[in-house]
């Protein structure tokens, strides 16, 4: 050893951090020297942001502490942390639409009082930008930006906040929202920030994305640090992250199809490009592809009963009838599918409201029904944390998605349309869905399945569609790489 | 959990009056009044006789009806801010039909019919401007009430006007057209009755039917109830016409049974009736005592005013305080 160590850039000693007596956090320990990109990999739920909310100032450790260059970080305030060098890139961007990027950046900067000098930060962007080999229009407004660009100005936004000496860099789940091609330019910017002395630290789940960047991970589960050093295999941290759980899967259906429930014939529109496939009774479709590939004008098309959407077997009736009578696992679960001040009871019949017997024909509603109803799929469901007074929004993430899967799934639906139903989920409760839709397909069911994590799509189902830039292709095997290739667009092989 | 969950929620907004009260009176102590006379002034305007009861109760029937108006669009998700234009409506159509009309005992029924109506149709015109022209309704059913009092103005200087005086004020209903009272010596008519029915009726809507559900649904989560097969757009507008139907209601019974006239001078029942419906927590059977305690600080107001000399604008500030603080204690926390 010759010479005084240089402390670690950042140090994370013991952190510990719980919620309503659950720990999301318990001892963590790790360090990050300065100059490198640094993984920290885990399942949702693992912890990993509460620790970034910790480092980023937003929530106080209840014990433990964080240095950066040695020096203490005063816990709960993002304040202190960006003196201390911390800048923060959340997955979902915090930018003012109407504004420009330079109007942005000041805001970042928090400057409060005083004059700005327009010209000078938008020099500063340009000046930012160029290092990373990024061209940044300082004039844009954000709301004319796509969602890459809108990530770099994020980027550049949290470096000028830093006054340029930003020394940690974190970034929750960049990639989520990025094309194929935005990942291949964001990789090579973050990796010249770490040779410009920055430390950058990565929160991912997307194991190939920490394969081409981190040479160093820290693997979060259950709130602890289960592994910290060099990057290992894929299958190792795989393993690491889910434990010895074994993963869903083979749940894929034996016996043939049967008619056909969803027909999707040459629809146009929307990004979308002359789009055709078919849902038969007992196989699951599932939908893979990169999120703002044309999911979400392909669900809306479905629900909103466009033209050459038909749905053979259902009664058409209006779209409203239709509606009812889909299984529909919405994407937001809490937007999209509760009401989440209103009880489970009034969730649960939601959508049978006005049918026998939970009503009458007068629409005069029999609540003493509702209540056993709930009850009954309370108990069936397995949903745990609350009764049938209990708000929804009482319940944790995985209990109202059973609440949502009981209301929907209970009545044996022909047609079952889910949209990412394991978002946010736990592998256990991750598990618990992709089994119910599985069962529901042994049922009879037809399912389409529009799912990002394509391995638990692989778990289910009998059929992979690639949605890749507007158009659908069939997989020609479940093999994973060649999934993963049509994804990100490659040509059929 | 029900203590927790239903029962504290809803004593908030007594709570909230009691305490606005509390806050008057120690005001009013500190500048030398004795309290107990304030309020015993107060006691006695509204409650020293049946005939102060009955005018109370008066005064409270036009604040319930255009409270439930505010509350029925609002529950649904509807911001019709638009009550005093509706209420200005219904009693401008109203006075207009009780003065062609040869007067019979069925005049005032189809004024408030008449009234009724053209509340609805003022908010439609309000939420149409909001659904297919892309104005707020927040804005279109602000300015639309700037319009209706010109309507009324005009009409009253114009069509309506009392040719007798030079004032700007129509022409008197006459008797036999008019609602009669319940107790003579006050305009306690059957409206008061039939606003506490309807009050009834709005409760029973809201927890007993489908429609109601919906209502909520919509009010809460509208993409969710989408989703569920709602449909939205067609409950809404329903809401959006029930509540302009109420706001004119509340007009009509007032030309009807209470005023006989309409002058230009500003009214504010209809605005009144937001604040009522937020004290009442948009519980139709919470605003009629939210309803009671607004037109009881009217009447003492202007006992404290006449008796103890204290400005009558002090009753107006505990109704602030009191719709403040109710608003303050997590107002959309466990609606239901």
């Amino acid at each position: 050893m010759n010479g005084p160590v240089p402390p670690p850039r950042i140090a994370v000693a013991g952190v510990s951090k719980s919620y309503a007596g659950i720990p999301a956090l318990d001892g963590v320990d790790f360090q990050v020297p300065a100059g490198v990109v640094h993984g920290i990999l885990g399942e949702n739920g693992a912890g990993k942001s509460t620790l970034m909310k910790i480092l980023y100032g937003l929530v106080r450790p209840e014990s433990g502490y964080v240095r950066v260059d040695g020096v203490d970080l005063p816990g709960g305030s993002p304040a202190a942390a960006a003196r201390a060098g911390i800048g923060m890139v959340h997955q979902h961007f915090a930018l003012v639409d109407d504004l420009t990027v330079v109007d942005n950046c000041i805001l970042g900067a928090g400057r409060g009082l005083g004059l700005v000098d327009r010209a000078a930060w938008a020099a500063r962007i340009r000046q930012f930008a160029g290092r990373l080999q990024w061209t940044i229009d300082p004039q844009a407004r954000i709301a004319d930006l796509g969602v890459g660009q809108r990530q770099r100005v994020e980027i550049v936004k949290a470096l000028l906040a830093g006054g340029g000496q930003t020394r940690v860099l974190i970034l929750d789940e960049p990639t989520a929202v990025l094309t194929p091609q935005e990942v291949d330019e964001l990789i090579p910017a973050l990796e010249a920030l770490a040779a410009g002395g920055t430390t950058v630290l990565f929160i991912s789940h997307k194991l190939h994305e920490v394969e081409r960047l981190c040479p160093t991970v820290t693997i979060l589960r259950r709130g602890r640090v289960v592994y910290d050093g060099p990057r290992p295999e894929r299958d190792a941290m795989t393993r690491l992250m889910v434990g010895e759980v074994p993963p869903v899967l083979g749940l894929h259906a034996t016996a043939s199809p049967g008619e056909s429930r969803l027909e999707v014939r040459n629809l146009e529109g929307g990004g979308l490009h002359d789009l055709s496939f078919t849902v038969r009774a007992g196989e699951v479709v599932a939908v893979a592809g990169v999120d703002g590939n044309g999911q979400e004008p392909l669900i809306r098309a479905i629900l909103r009963d466009a033209r050459a959407v038909t749905t053979p077997g259902l009664a058409p009736e209006d779209r409203l009838g239709g509606i009812r009578r889909l299984g529909l696992i919405p994407d937001d679960r809490q937007h999209e599918a509760l009401v989440l001040p209103l009880s489970l009871r009034d969730n649960l019949v939601l959508k049978e409201h006005r049918r026998f017997p939970f009503a009458t024909s007068w629409g005069w509603l029999r609540l003493g029904r509702w209540r056993a109803h709930a009850v009954d799929l309370l108990t069936r469901y397995g949903v745990r944390g609350g009764g049938p007074d209990t708000p929804a929004q009482d319940l944790s993430g995985g209990n109202q998605q059973k609440v949502v899967i009981a209301r929907e799934l209970h009545r044996n639906p022909g047609l079952i349309i889910a949209v990412n139903p394991t978002r946010g989920l736990d592998l256990a409760a991750s598990a618990d869905v992709l089994r119910a839709l599985a069962a529901a397909r042994d049922a009879g069911a037809a399912v389409l399945l529009i799912h990002h994590d394509l391995e638990e799509l692989l778990a289910v189902a009998d059929r992979v569609l690639v949605l890749f830039g507007g158009r659908i292709r069939e997989a020609p095997s479940r093999e994973r790489s060649a999934i993963a290739g049509l994804m990100l667009g490659s040509p059929t092989p | 959990m029900i203590a927790a969950r239903t029962v504290w929620p809803a004593l908030i907004p007594f709570a909230a009056a009691v305490a606005a009260l509390g806050l008057i009176l120690a005001g009013l102590t500190l500048v030398g009044y004795a309290p107990g006379e304030v309020l015993a002034t107060a006691w006695r305007g509204l409650a020293g006789s049946p005939l102060r009861l009955g005018i109370w109760a008066q005064e409270a029937t036009p604040l319930l009806l255009t409270g439930l108006a505010a509350g029925l669009a609002f529950r649904c998700g509807v911001l019709n801010v638009g009550t005093e234009g509706q209420y200005l409506m219904g009693a401008v159509t109203a006075l207009a039909v009780l003065l062609a009309l040869p007067p019979s005992v069925l005049s005032p029924w189809l004024a408030a019919l008449a009234g009724a109506g053209a509340g609805a149709l003022w908010c439609a015109l309000a939420y149409g401007l909001d659904r297919w022209r892309g104005v707020p309704l927040v804005l279109s059913a602000i300015l639309l009430n700037v319009v209706a009092a010109r309507v009324l103005g005009a009409l009253v200087e114009g069509p309506l006007h009392d040719p007798t005086t030079a004032a700007p004020q129509s022409a008197l209903v006459p008797e036999a057209a008019r609602l009669g009272a319940l107790l003579p010596g006050t305009a306690l008519t059957l409206a008061a009755p039939l606003a506490v029915a309807l009050a009834v009726a709005s409760w029973l809507v809201q927890r007993q039917t489908a429609l109601g559900f919906e209502f909520t649904v919509i009010g809460l989560n509208p993409v969710a109830g989408d989703l569920a097969g709602i449909p939205v757009e067609s409950r809404r507008r329903l809401a959006a016409l029930g509540s302009g139907a109420l706001a004119g209601l509340a007009g009509a019974f007032q030309v009807a049974g209470v005023t006989w006239f309409l002058s230009g001078d500003a009214q504010s029942y209809g605005y009144a009736g937001i604040a009522v419906a937020l004290l009442g927590r948009l519980h139709p059977l919470g605003m009629i005592p939210a309803a009671l305690f607004f037109a009881g600080l009217d009447i003492s107001g202007r006992q404290w005013e006449r008796r103890l000399g204290i400005p009558h604008d002090l009753g107006d500030v505990a109704k602030g305080a009191a719709v403040a603080l109710v608003l303050a204690a997590g107002f959309f926390r466990g609606r239901r």
